[in-house]
């Protein structure tokens, strides 16, 4: 369907272009645009429309400027001229008779890339013939031809450096010479059956002289050169220009300045070596000037990894150029690698980045500042109407020399970036061991960490700095172009003007050069006046007129009129005459004033950086790229090696630096030196145009990339982890530290990073927040897999600690996702536990609780009642576990000092299991993990239960048919002896123990319920105070649970009726059903929080659950009375089984007190009290028990020997530590039994009355049951 | 000595120069504007690329929800005897 086209407009105009990406990387280009105004595009064909007899000029320029063209091409080829000699097979000694088919295909595939170099020999040879023409065509007299322009002497330097790069080239690849020894050897192999081949093997030789002799070209260049003599006067020209404009300074870029010094030592030597009379160059330039230039400049860039020495040159130039030898101030100049000690310090503190970065970075705060504040400057005029002109003027021009500046700073940061590397490149690591690789030495470990810190920080500021200007390209185009129009015609109209009137009034030859600027470059109709003014003007003689004011145009000068107006300011200056002493705008013997001269010299270098201004976008490409800091093609070489590892990679050096740094504040600049390799990427595609060049820079960019990604995706988690760790720290613990500080951990700003959704890369877009988000979910699941790994290697007692990592886990996942939408914990953390489905009632951690409970927990726990806590016996067999993984810190609670802060805090828990641990295992497994644990333990009861049935009837076979009282007179002696005899169990001992260990067990799940019940009943109260206001609920009296309502709604059920009731009465309203819908979701929820306030207890449930387990053995363990009365004689009831185990257990531990704790622990008083009990043999067994009578017989004797013995002291001798047994278990059965009573009290049994004559009356008797039997759910039914 | 300047017939050269201001502010005009065009259409395509990396993030959180609930119904449905009382 078509959307109407103002719809379309309407709904465009609500979208906003600002979105939250933070800018972090430098400027990319979309489209890739040619140089419109640096170069002119169409060749400088439109000069001959002003008819300046330039042509000669202009078509001498266009031809060095092509040859410029192919050279760089060629110079591509030989730097990334790879060894193809190390590529060919050596043949084993069975194969001897296909060598020469191997000759014939290694001659073929050599002959493609000798024929490259055959190329470069021929062009050179004819680029340096045409270069020497040139020169010559402007030093014979007898020509009347203008020029050079300066576009052409920059035409001849660019072509210069050309050439001796290609020499620097050659002399620097071994390979070439190596791979033509290669190639001649298989041309004399396969050439055998050709027919003419003296031609191709005196081609070969004169190939084999160039490649081998050193500076072959530069040799080739001088001898076309001083093919004809007086090219020393262009020579001089040419150094007069270069050090004049390498001593201003403030009108170069830096690639052009790096151009003229390498250019300036060649030139010397040139002009040097002459026959002719070399010293005059030093009465135009002093040789103090060229000493001073070649002393500051130490180290100069030639090539990514090759660096050029100003005295290294002139040394070794002085061996080809005799006469260049007697230079000897020049030749006494330190090589870098002869430079004293001290001398070296001092370049060093000029070279590195690191002696500069503060300068820098006031510098850089300071620009930004002020280029934010022109940019609103101009978006307010652009947004005024009818502005003020002046104003409107002033803020465009402010725009301008931010613009100006802002170029200047590119330039001399990047400057500094390639110095820094060149100075690097010629002063190796000092400290290098043997085994490092040259690369290795220059680069790997020739930058400490503060460096390495420095280079990001001034790499971030180009790039950022180029972004932004970047970005407003379009905005202040048109401001620029009107500040440059207004700039020239101010100079035309004005400045020209008043020289014509005063200065050059009688020169009539001068006149008319500043009349040909003027004609060619004035825009009249810019400004109210007119040529008839003027001519009325000087008609008036000597009236003086108005400054001009022109109305604005954006417009800017063409190539060709900049080129002009330069071309005819140099020849006021200079008069066209090359052997003119001085320099270029020096005043010795010149007839122009100095203001003038300064004026025109001004206005001469404002016109070179107006073509930088106009290539806006190429010039800020060009001054922000960094690619040559991957480039090693050099290194390569020499090390014989494919390619270097990542490690000495500069940009991955830096994204390393950034990512190991402690200052998290460099974490921002993460991404900046990547936009490295996409410089680098660039430049072997467009520049030396190497296919292989970008796979290798591609290849290394996906596999920093990844590794980029890892690495910042473990320094986040690391940082969330401390941060949550580190916030959960104990309060007091901190206050206790002696030093705190260790636990703090310091912000890092991570939110910029996290939200980038575009991150170019060799132009692609990354989406860096999914692949970190993608990594955090990973992460984390992993985090919470190894806590449960950890947590199954240890016993039950690491419960808390679990716990206690799982919250710092929990915490660090809810700092993050303030920042980043990953996945929830409680996902993350069911999915661990193997329990999303909503049928899972179990889960990991459950059926590891259990297991370790049946497998550990209750054969090898021991029950402490007094301190309520269970600890591992002594008597145990070690189990057997895995042993704990080892991970990294970050994996616990982020760092070191953490994580021993917390482990701590976890051995305080460690080795018992108590309260504390239950409330984690309450807490880990939750509502529904928790039931499933309990009737796992309850089953376990059961299946003890069941397991000990016939182990007692094994018992019960030994005993008596009746088992009578003790008798007193025996005493402790004789009753001991006596209940020996009736037990009659010393050859069941493992039976014994075997029962005892089973009661033990029971006993021990049963005090686990207690405890378990006691969290619970805190857990459940929390709760109920909290929705104890919703549903109207109030303490009334004696304890009970009022309602606040009489009958009515709770206050939840009342406030969504009356919200529902609202809204369907209120017209605006576009549902009303949804609020009646919540209205009934609310008496849902009311109805389900109400049926779970009377929720039971644990304890009470495992202890009917436990009676109903006995009923089964009811029979068995409990005789039916036959008569209404006690039976003291029966012998087989449950409670003499126990007394009988009880008093032997006592006996045993009697004789080793020190172990008594260690031996099965309490919880044999709680399983067979429990039992006894529940079968309602409580009073029977306090009544029968036979410790309990040697007690009462035991205070008998004791009294009646104080009454035999009045002197004597108390004792019966020989039974203390087993009379004091018997008391402490007296006191734990009594405890066993009033805690049983309290929770679970037992509904009367029998009922019987006497009649007055003595004989019962029988009741119908009832069963044994507790109340909540009824409700008791059958297993197995 | 070479004679530099001397442009001849400078009048008529003078009139071409004035036209070819005028041309070149045109020609200015007209293509600085279609860069600016150029660069709305850029920042365009990047705003509404980002607030799609937005919207498919969102997409991914409830994508993964989804899948979590068809999980869990499908083993309730698997296991109807379980919720049969």
């Amino acid at each position: 369907m078509a959307v109407p086209v103002e719809e379309a407009i309407a709904a465009l105009s609500t979208f906003s272009l600002e979105d939250e990406q933070p800018e972090v990387q430098g400027p990319g280009v979309w489209v890739s645009t040619e140089r419109g105004a640096t170069e002119s595009p169409i060749e400088y064909s439109d000069v001959s429309a002003y008819r300046l007899s330039l042509s000669e000029d202009t078509k001498a320029l266009n031809q060095l400027n092509a040859l410029t063209q192919e050279g760089k091409e060629m110079a591509s080829v030989l730097y990334t001229y790879r060894s193809c000699v190390k590529a060919l097979p050596q043949l084993p000694d069975s194969m001897k008779q296909s060598q020469a088919d191997l000759y014939l295909e290694t001659y073929q595939v050599l002959d493609l890339e000798m024929s490259r170099l055959r190329e470069i020999q021929r062009w050179q040879a004819s680029a340096s013939s045409k270069l020497a023409a040139d020169m010559q065509r402007f030093s014979r007299p007898e020509r009347r031809i203008n020029g050079p322009t300066i576009s052409h002497l920059w035409s001849m330097l660019k072509l210069l450096d050309v050439l001796v790069q290609l020499d620097h080239l050659k002399n620097a690849k071994a390979s070439i010479p190596n791979d033509f020894s290669w190639y001649k050897r298989t041309f004399t192999q396969v050439s055998g059956q050709w027919q003419d081949t003296d031609s191709m093997r005196e081609e070969l030789d004169d190939l084999q002289i160039f490649l081998s002799t050193r500076w072959a070209i530069l040799l080739n260049l001088h001898v076309e050169m001083f093919r004809v003599n007086n090219v020393e006067d262009i020579l001089q020209v040419l150094i007069v220009f270069v050090v004049e404009s390498l001593e201003l300074d403030f009108a170069l870029l830096f690639p052009e300045r790096h151009i003229l010094l390498r250019v300036l030592p060649v030139l010397v030597v040139l002009v040097t070596s002459s026959e002719k009379d070399s010293e005059s160059l030093y009465k135009r330039v002093k040789i103090n000037r060229l000493i001073n230039i070649f002393k500051n400049e130490a180290v100069i860039p030639a090539f990514p990894d090759l660096h050029l020495s100003p005295a290294a040159i002139l040394k070794e130039l002085s061996t080809y150029f005799p006469k260049f030898s007697s230079q000897t101030r020049l030749l006494t100049l330190p090589a870098p690698h002869e430079l004293p000690p001290r001398e070296a310090q001092e370049y060093q503190r000029h070279y590195l980045i690191i002696n500069h970065i503060g300068a820098i970075r006031a510098e850089h705060d300071d620009f930004v500042i002020r280029f934010a504040s022109a940019m609103n400057q101009l978006l307010l005029l652009k947004s005024t109407d009818g502005s003020d002109v002046e104003w409107s003027k002033e803020v465009k021009g402010n725009m301008y020399d931010m613009i100006v500046e802002g170029f200047q700073l590119l330039s001399r940061w990047t400057a500094r970036i390639w110095e820094q590397c060149a100075w690097k490149f010629s002063r190796p690591c000092k400290d290098a061991s043997p085994s490092f690789s040259d690369y290795e030495k220059v680069v790997r470990y020739n930058y400490s960490a503060e460096e390495r810190k420095a280079l990001v920080e001034l790499v971030s500021y180009i790039k950022s700095v180029g972004s932004m200007m970047q970005r407003c390209d379009t905005l202040v185009a048109d401001a620029l172009w009107e500040t440059i129009h207004s700039e020239v015609q101010d100079f035309v109209q004005n400045t020209l003007a008043t020289m014509l009137r005063t200065t050059f009034r009688k020169k009539k030859d001068l006149s008319r050069i500043l009349s040909d600027m003027r004609t060619l470059s004035a825009d009249w109709m810019a400004n109210t006046n007119k040529s008839e003014s003027e001519l009325q003007s000087s008609q008036h003689g000597g009236e003086e007129s108005k400054a001009n004011i022109f109305y604005p145009r954006a417009v800017a000068p063409t190539a060709a009129q900049v080129h002009c107006l330069q071309f005819l300011i140099y020849e006021v200056v200079s008069g066209g005459n090359l052997r003119r002493p001085g320099g270029l705008f020096g005043n010795s013997g010149s007839e122009i004033p100095v203001n003038d001269l300064k004026q025109l010299e001004t206005f001469f270098y404002k016109l070179g950086f107006f073509l930088h201004i106009l290539d806006y976008s190429a010039t800020v490409a060009t001054l922000t790229d960094l690619g040559f800091l991957w480039f090693r093609e050099f290194y390569l070489e020499s090390s014989r090696v494919i390619q270097f590892p990542i490690e000495c990679s500069l940009p991955w050096m830096l994204v390393d630096c950034v990512l190991e740094s402690p200052n998290s504040g460099l974490l921002e600049s993460v991404l900046m030196p990547f936009d490295i390799y996409n410089d680098s990427a660039q430049q072997a595609l467009v520049l030396l145009k190497q296919r292989f060049l970008y796979d290798e820079i591609e290849a290394e960019v996906d596999h920093c990339f990844d590794i980029f990604v890892t690495k910042l995706c473990e320094t986040i988690f690391t940082y969330y982890k401390s941060w949550a760790a580190s916030e959960l720290l104990d309060p007091s613990f901190l206050f206790a530290s002696d030093n705190a500080e260790k636990y703090a951990v310091q912000p890092i700003r991570l939110n910029m990073l996290l939200k980038i959704t575009r991150v170019k890369l060799l132009g692609r877009m990354i989406n860096l927040r999914s692949l970190i988000t993608e990594w955090m979910n990973k992460v984390f699941r992993e985090n919470i897999e190894f806590l449960f790994g950890r947590f199954e290697c240890q016993d039950l007692c690491a419960i808390v600690e679990l716990e206690k990592l799982l919250d710092v886990l929990k915490h660090s996942h809810e700092l993050l996702s303030r920042d980043l939408s990953v996945d929830s914990f409680s996902l993350m953390l069911n999915e661990m536990q193997e329990n999303i489905s909503l049928v899972s009632f179990s889960s990991r951690l459950a059926s590891q609780i259990w297991s370790e409970m049946q497998s550990d927990f209750l054969p090898n726990f021991i029950l402490c009642n007094t301190t309520q806590r269970f600890i591992r016996s002594s008597r145990t067999v070690p189990v057997q576990k895995p042993s704990v993984p080892s991970v990294k810190p970050s994996f616990y609670c982020g760092t070191q000092d953490l994580n021993s802060a917390h482990q701590s805090f976890a051995r305080l828990h460690s080795g018992f299991f108590g309260i504390p641990h239950m409330f984690s295992v309450v807490r880990l497994l939750g509502s529904r993990s928790l039931p499933w644990l309990i009737r796992a333990l309850l089953d376990h009861i059961s299946n003890k239960i069941t397991l000990l049935e016939p182990m007692i009837t094994g018992l019960q076979d030994s005993l008596p048919k009746s088992i009578g009282l003790l008798p007193f007179d025996g005493g402790v002696t004789g009753c001991v002896r006596l209940v020996k005899e009736h037990l009659n169990w010393e050859t069941k001992s493992e039976l014994k123990a075997e029962v005892l260990h089973g009661i033990k067990e029971i006993g021990s799940v049963l005090y686990w319920m207690g405890l378990l019940d006691i969290v619970l009943r805190e857990k459940d109260s929390m709760d109920f105070m909290q929705t104890a206001p919703w549903l109207g609920l109030l303490p009334g009296a004696d304890g009970q649970i009022a309602t606040s309502q009489d009958g009515g709604d709770s206050p939840v059920v009342s406030l969504f009726k009356s919200t529902a009731a609202a809204m369907v009465s209120y017209p605006g309203c576009p549902s009303p059903t949804s609020f009646h819908i919540m209205s009934k979701q609310a008496e849902a929820a009311d109805l389900l929080y109400k049926a779970n306030l009377n929720t039971g207890s644990v304890l009470e449930y495992a202890l009917a659950f436990t009676s109903a387990a006995l009923d089964k053995y009811c029979n068995k363990w409990s005789a039916a009375p036959k008569t209404g009365f006690i039976d003291i004689t029966i012998s087989k009831d449950f409670y003499r089984i126990y007394s009988g185990l009880q008093i032997g257990y006592l006996e045993e531990s009697a004789q080793v007190p020190s172990n008594s704790h260690e031996r099965l622990g309490d919880s044999v008083a709680w399983g067979g009290c429990t039992i006894i009990y529940l079968l309602g043999q409580q009073l029977h067994f306090e009544l029968f028990d036979f410790s309990y009578q040697i007690l009462n017989i035991a205070e008998v004797e004791a009294a009646s020997v104080m009454q035999t013995h009045k002197n004597s002291q108390f004792s019966v001798k020989g039974w203390e530590a087993l009379l004091e047994a018997m008391k402490k278990a007296r006191r734990l059965n009594n405890h066993v039994f009033s805690m049983l009573k309290a929770r679970c009290p037992l509904e009367e049994k029998t009922a019987c009355a006497i009649k007055q004559s003595g004989a019962p009356i029988h009741r119908i008797k009832f069963d044994n049951t507790v109340s909540a039997f009824e409700t008791l759910p059958q297993k197995g039914s | 000595m070479a004679r530099a300047g001397g442009i001849t017939n400078a009048v008529n050269v003078g009139i071409a120069v004035q036209a070819d201001w005028e041309n070149r502010e045109f020609i200015s005009h007209i293509s600085l504007n279609v860069r600016r065009l150029f660069d709305f259409l850029v920042q365009f395509e990047a705003t509404t690329k980002s607030k799609l990396a937005s919207l498919n993030e969102k997409l991914d959180v409830l994508e993964r929800r989804l899948e979590l609930l068809e999980v869990q119904v499908g083993n309730a449905s698997a296991n109807p005897s379980l919720f049969a009382t």
